[in-house]
């Protein structure tokens, strides 16, 4: 097994391999983690009176405003609902990413790695 | 803006763990409950009895053989992570609170995205039974598993502690059953489907009773908006009629003050989730990392429509609940506590015979969530401490034994702490497993599988540390100092510790580490390269079908 390890880490085509998922999975993680700063943001800074000022609470007023005037309805609503949506959205764009263009690339890097091995022989 | 004088002893949704929850008056005696719960029973008995003949090797006891399809762990995993607590807990709070409720499904469910992208393939790929197999491949074995082990242990055990009196109050207020017998027999049941089917038994269980709580979740929610004419403006306009805060309800900012407590809390619904060890075992039940993928997908998809039927039938029951002199006590609060809203909704929705169903399933849940919880914390002393620490070379049939044993001991130390702490405020625990997950588990797999320099020593101090950091702040925190002890100010002022223990955990271990510079870690670091590659490729992992 070690020899086989040997001969990927050779390979050019795993270090594509471990590029292309390292770049797809920090991406996607960054975007979930900010989408969960949205909330911490209009949670802890929601204001608990009109006058005060500022972005954060800007932003934080936004989500409790009424999408129609005089409505029920808040953004905050609204932009959860398709938190959940977009979280899913990503799951499935990871997925489709690793189990077509990754898995074809690992077992191409793998089948190098034991032709090799066989030559050696 | 009339002010709600509202007092929630934890935020986590496990509020329901407080011993306000018990009133004296039972929600529900009829016997409809009794017949579905009597049916629940038997059919997961009859699974067991058929797991149980099926159940032979430690890889079918553990790793429920590799069998399970990614759909099936899905379901698995979004019924672990779909706890009563959660589903009565978070439908509660969105009761109490309205919006803020919904802070604990945007992180719990975010935790599943990071745990795809960052964990779940390479831990398929690393471990074989539990995650202190992918952590201790290149590290020191025994120490590391001894961590690993104590981490999972210390996170089980209090989980357990918490779910079983959370179950004792919650049975002797659903079915009228005393607290000692209700506990007795969760104790009971969760032994047998652990003790005889493993993990074959303990995710079958989980799967029903998944598919029991999203069917029965579904159809109160359908018989709500129904109510409303499928209108989400006319269900939240009437709840802001009915709910003493108003128009507050529909916006953010009433359930946590200070940004560090929301980043703690977030953290902790996040990478606790992803640190718990009767979720990360779960994706050593399938057959490779494609697998374990889809199980991620299905597992975000079904706790993502949970969330929203839980978010709806929150404030349905603001509407159609609060304010109704049917549901209320003496005292103008509602019966049993808020926890409470969402069963009383099921039967201002669909009458005694959804009452019925819906006691039943969550009992059916905190059966199905302490037995995952026994299994994997089992796992820890039979495979991790036993099999590989004390006497390494025991046969299969022996280390079956033990953790057969195991189970035994831990299900019958649960019950007894449960009835110790039967009148104590117990939310700490759980607060302090979700930090452990966090801040020991989580931090200690993450740089083993990422970081090339992490050392035995460096792993070791920074989970120590984590753990020490975690306790300490729950002990000298508002819960405990407070609550529990009764001093008058809390030493430290923050209620949840995740951040603060995680911080020291992933700090304490990446500066020894760095600072380590004996022949030990020097071979460590070595051995990352072999490792990285089968973490990448699944070359050599435990299982997987020669190419």
């Amino acid at each position: 097994m070690q020899h086989l390890y040997r001969l990927i880490h050779a390979n050019p085509r795993f270090h594509e391999l471990e590029r292309k998922r390292s770049r797809l999975s920090w991406t996607l993680a960054s975007i979930v983690l900010a989408n969960t700063a949205w909330y911490i943001i209009a949670t802890a800074f929601f204001p608990k009176n009109a006058e005060t000022t500022g972005l954060l609470a800007d932003i934080a007023r936004f989500w409790g405003q009424p999408v129609n005037e005089g409505g029920a309805t808040t953004w905050g609503i609204y932009i959860g609902l398709v938190q959940i949506v977009v979280f899913i959205g990503l799951v499935i764009f990871y997925i489709n990413k690793a189990n077509g263009e990754l898995d074809a690339l690992k077992d191409a890097v793998i089948a190098d790695a034991l032709r090799a091995a066989g030559e050696q022989k | 803006m009339p002010k709600m004088n509202l007092r929630l002893s934890s935020a986590l949704p496990l509020s329901l763990l407080t011993p306000a929850a018990s009133a004296a008056t039972p929600v529900n005696t009829s016997g409809v409950a009794i017949s579905f719960f009597l049916l629940f029973v038997c059919t997961t008995l009859g699974i067991t009895w058929w797991a149980a003949r099926r159940t032979v090797t430690t890889r079918d006891f553990y790793a429920a053989g590799g069998n399970i399809t990614g759909l099936q762990n899905g379901l698995a995993i979004a019924g672990d992570f779909m706890s009563a607590a959660s589903f009565l807990g978070v439908s509660g709070l969105i009761f109490g609170f309205g919006f803020d409720g919904l802070i604990y499904a945007v992180g719990g469910l975010a935790g599943w995205p990071m745990v795809l992208f960052l964990l779940s393939e390479r831990l398929k790929n690393l471990g074989k039974y539990t995650f202190a197999d992918a952590v201790s491949l290149r590290l020191a074995a025994t120490p590391i598993r001894c961590l690993a082990a104590s981490g999972s242990l210390v996170a089980v055990v209090l989980y357990l502690i918490g779910q079983m009196v959370g179950a004792g109050k919650l049975i002797e207020v659903l079915f009228g059953l005393n607290y000692s017998i209700a506990v007795g027999a969760v104790g009971a049941l969760m032994i047998v489907y652990v003790c005889f089917g493993g993990m074959i038994a303990t995710t079958w269980v989980q799967i029903i009773k998944a598919v029991l709580l999203l069917s029965g979740a579904t159809l109160v929610t359908f018989l709500v908006l129904q109510r409303f004419g499928f209108s989400f403006e006319a269900l939240f306009r009437a709840a802001i009629s009915e709910h003493p805060r108003q128009d507050a309800i529909m916006a953010p900012g009433a359930l946590v003050h200070d940004p560090l407590s929301v980043i703690s809390l977030a953290t902790a619904t996040m990478f606790g989730t992803a640190g718990l060890p009767h979720i990360l075992m779960r994706f050593f039940t399938v057959p490779n990392a494609r697998e374990a993928r889809r199980s991620v997908f299905f597992a975000s998809a079904f706790i993502g429509y949970f969330y929203l039927l839980t978010f709806i039938i929150g404030f349905g029951a603001i509407a159609l609940v609060a304010g109704k002199p049917d549901f209320l006590d003496a005292a103008g609060k509602l019966i049993g506590g808020d926890n409470m809203a969402a069963i009383h909704l099921a039967r201002a929705a669909g009458g005694e015979l959804l009452l019925g169903f819906m006691s039943a399933v969550c009992f059916a849940t905190i059966l199905a969530v302490v037995s995952g919880l026994t299994l994997s914390g089992a796992s820890a002393i039979s495979h991790d401490l036993y099999a590989n620490v004390f006497r390494p070379g025991a046969s299969e049939q022996e280390v079956v034994k033990v953790s057969r044993i195991a189970t035994i001991v831990l299900g019958l130390v649960s019950v007894s702490l449960a009835l110790l702490f039967e009148s104590q405020n117990v939310a700490y625990m759980v607060l302090l497993a979700f930090a452990v997950g966090a801040s020991v588990n989580f931090p200690l797999l993450f740089l083993a599988m990422y970081w090339s320099r992490l050392t035995t020593t460096g792993a070791l101090t920074g989970g120590v540390a984590g753990l020490l950091t975690a306790v300490g702040f729950i002990v000298l925190g508002p819960t405990v100092w407070v609550e529990v002890l009764g001093h008058a100010a809390p030493i430290v002022p923050y209620k949840y510790p995740a951040l603060f223990a995680m911080a020291v955990s992933f700090t304490g271990s990446i500066v020894v580490s760095l600072l380590d510079r004996s022949p030990r870690a020097a071979r460590e670091r070595a051995a990352f390269r072999d490792q990285y590659i089968r973490s990448q490729t699944g070359l050599g992992s435990e299982g997987a079908t020669p190419h």
